[in-house]
């Protein structure tokens, strides 16, 4: 009987969390220093940064997954567990995601902005820290709910390494009770009421953020 | 005289335009002196120069008595010492009137935050900014109080000298005069100031010196009322004749 798997289905959910929260807080320590580096760095940082944003977005998930968990971190003498495995790679491949909503954002902030610190004696750096980043983040926002939304459903195919998550615990249930129908529907809706959920609470802190009276011309 | 801003035989070439051909003048402690020229001739270049936020090619810069323009000085400490203010305002958008006077002295001159807040509110006061308006952002501040606020950001840092790159050219025409009144306040408190602008009667109200700025040099100079009514040059006479004739004569 399907109904008795529910609270079995929905444990899951913590394992979504954590594949999500992980890649999402990965991405983001990876994808801020991208940006950073895409804008003001050299030449030679600029071209070693667009190698890494090149590569994660090119290759599918699935086979980062593969590469990460049987290929690489086995050669590194690490093999680690497969929800370790997992959120280091989720998190890589939104490092570079993420990279480029945050490029946009600090691109959009204004040249008038660092020539303004720069001209009352701020460094590069206490420049970007107190002035650029504080604006970046927030016109960042919607960009970041939006790979939210994609992580989190990307975040499935990590059932592939056996991480029991909500879709790997859906198939245990089919398995186990010869249904496919409700199981599959209930995964669906679960997906669909964290992406709901989710975007909803980035919504309200989006406006709770927001900066009176402006309105960023982009 | 003492004098506080030296620059010397400034050259500055984007690629194979040169804007600014050996530019050489000085600014003595207390006073006000005033550049203008046609747009192109070089006017903003030369302001960003002078704090080095555009590097020059050649020629030197002094602000009291060191030299900017030597590798050896820390350029960061000495913005701290000028000021600027920008024809776009460049307020940091998401800051209060109030904490875009005061990121400076905390951030740059690391004051202690109660002594920051005294300072910022009196610059604010002293540009006639009143305490309703200090927890404004610069998007709800009309364009005359977001450039008074630019002032007091500059003014609150106590600067050797304030640049102002044409200050009231983004701004609709009644809202010039509330600026252009602050600048005539802090001007007759001799405070130090170069001023990039074509508000004329503001020049022969309080500037101790007009540059006339053409093609990158300065072709003519002198006190605003021999340069403004008694020009030497063709060019200098025909800008002049030209900004009264728009203006109506306007002092």
């Amino acid at each position: 009987m399907f109904w008795a798997y529910v609270p079995y289905m929905l444990a899951g959910v913590l394992w979504t969390f954590a594949l999500v929260g992980g890649g999402l807080g990965l991405g983001f320590l990876i994808g801020l220093p991208i940006a950073i580096g895409q804008v003001y760095g050299g030449r030679v940082v600029k071209a070693f940064l667009d190698v890494y944003v090149w590569f994660f977005r090119g290759v599918p998930l699935l086979v980062l997954l593969f590469l990460f968990y049987w290929g690489v971190f086995p050669a590194l003498g690490h093999k680690l567990p497969a929800l370790e495995a997992s959120i280091i790679v989720l998190g890589l491949r939104s490092g570079a995601y993420q990279s480029q909503i945050f490029r946009g954002a600090i691109e959009s902030v204004g040249e008038g902005q660092m020539v303004a610190a720069r001209s009352l004696g701020m460094s590069r750096v206490s420049a970007i820290l107190h002035i650029i980043l504080p604006q970046a983040l927030r016109i960042a926002i919607p960009g970041w709910t939006n790979e939210y939304a994609i992580l989190l459903k990307d975040s499935a195919i990590c059932f592939t390494l056996g991480v029991l998550e909500i879709l790997t615990r859906t198939r245990y249930v089919v398995i186990a009770t010869g249904e496919a129908l409700l199981p599959y529907i209930t995964a669906g809706f679960l997906f669909i009421f964290l992406t709901y959920g989710g975007t909803k609470v980035l919504n309200v802190i989006y406006e709770k953020t927001r900066i009176p009276g402006l309105v960023w011309r982009m | 005289m003492d004098v506080v801003l030296r620059a010397e035989d400034i050259h500055k070439s984007y690629g194979k335009t040169k804007v600014l051909k050996g530019i050489s003048f000085e600014v003595g402690r207390g006073e006000t002196k005033v550049i203008c020229g046609p747009s192109g001739a070089g006017k903003s270049t030369l302001l960003r120069c002078l704090n080095l936020l555009t590097r020059p090619d050649k020629g030197r810069v002094w602000l009291e008595d060191v030299e900017l323009t030597s590798p050896s000085v820390n350029i960061n400490k000495m913005r701290q010492r000028i000021g600027f203010v920008f024809q776009e305002f460049n307020l940091f958008n998401h800051l209060t009137a109030l904490d875009n006077v005061m990121i400076g002295l905390t951030k740059v001159k690391k004051l202690p935050k109660d002594e920051a807040r005294r300072i910022a509110k009196e610059a604010l006061l002293t540009v006639h900014i009143t305490e309703d308006l200090w927890n404004k952002y610069p998007a709800q501040l009309s364009g005359g109080q977001k450039q008074r606020v630019a002032i007091a950001r500059a003014l609150a840092m106590d600067p050797v000298i304030i640049l102002y790159d044409e200050p009231t050219s983004a701004l609709d025409p009644h809202l010039i005069g509330e600026v252009l009144e602050v600048m005539k306040e802090l001007a007759r408190r001799k405070v130090t100031g170069l001023v990039v602008t074509h508000e004329i009667g503001f020049a022969l109200s309080v500037a101790d010196e007009i540059m006339f700025m053409y093609n990158g040099k300065i072709v003519e100079r002198g006190p605003p009322k021999e340069v403004v009514f008694n020009p030497k040059h063709e060019v200098t006479a025909r800008f002049f004749k030209r900004i009264s004739e728009l203006y109506g004569g306007r002092k």
